[in-house]
């Protein structure tokens, strides 16, 4: 039965003969070019991780109960917090935008005998899913809806 | 420990991509009214009072949205910030950094179970 391969296990005990140029990064690297809105990709994920905290924060404050609750809220109005949220919707309106772009050129040409649909449709649905989900989630939150 | 990492990493790339994926999408109405309209008074105070919020949130919907809008945005960021640190020259400290990075998004996520369950 086969089992995992050590993932060194191709790697030579010595080194070869030929010779191999030491890996370089591109000059490019890391805000030239094509690198910026690569760059920029990564390092959104410090603020998806910072996010992720302070809704964390928030959502454990909801279950302490009301003065806690209003703490946060309280918190959250404070123009740092606020400067913060501003500056990770627009990371994440990028990153979806990013995303949503590389999405349909990642997909298989055929699964089986079915073909997916045109890029541009696969790309139009997220879009729709994208606006819909964050549009009525917006009104709930609101109280527009319930 | 590296051995372990490539063998989690199918699993790390799920919650990473769905991260990018579903926290994208997630994110978008939360941050518009929970960090920005709410505290700026352009959202009614009462839409996001202790009782409204108790409400939605107590919902299994609301419980499984703010679980997915907490734990994926984390391993989108852990995974991120890794590769980051491995792009600025970093790769030497990978296998201090990863398993800190994935810790603290495990942690986190355990701890967002244990927040939707309290509400």
């Amino acid at each position: 039965m086969a089992r995992a391969a050590h993932p060194d296990a191709m790697k030579p005990k010595r080194p070869g003969g030929t010779r191999t140029a030491p890996p370089e990064m591109p000059p490019q690297f890391p805000f030239s070019g094509r690198y910026a809105a690569y760059t920029l990709f990564d390092i959104t994920g410090i603020l998806y991780l910072l996010v992720g905290l302070v809704a964390l924060r928030a959502v454990w404050a909801l279950g302490s109960g009301e003065a806690a609750w209003r703490e946060i809220l309280s918190q959250f109005a404070n123009p740092l917090y606020v400067a913060f949220h501003a500056l990770t919707l627009i990371s994440v309106v990028f990153v979806g935008v990013r995303f949503f772009r590389l999405f349909p050129k990642a997909q298989p040409l055929r699964i089986g005998p079915v073909k997916p649909p045109p890029q541009s449709v696969i790309m139009g649905l997220l879009y729709v899913v994208w606006i819909g989900v964050a549009g009525a989630m917006a009104a709930i939150l609101a109280g527009g809806v319930f | 420990m590296k051995r372990l990492l490539l063998r989690l990493e199918p699993l790390i790339w799920l919650l990473f991509g769905q991260g990018i994926l579903i926290g994208t999408i997630l994110l978008t109405g939360w941050l518009l009214v929970v960090g920005i309209a709410a505290p700026l008074g352009i959202v009614p105070a009462q839409a996001l009072s202790f009782e409204r919020a108790s409400m939605l949130a107590s919902h299994w919907i609301g419980r499984l949205t703010l679980l997915a809008l907490i734990a994926l945005p984390l391993w989108k960021g852990a995974h991120h910030m890794r590769h980051t640190l491995i792009d600025f020259g970093g790769a030497g400290r990978d296998a201090l950094v990863a398993p800190l990075l994935y810790l603290l998004a495990t942690v986190g996520s355990v701890l967002a179970v244990v927040a939707v369950v309290r509400i």
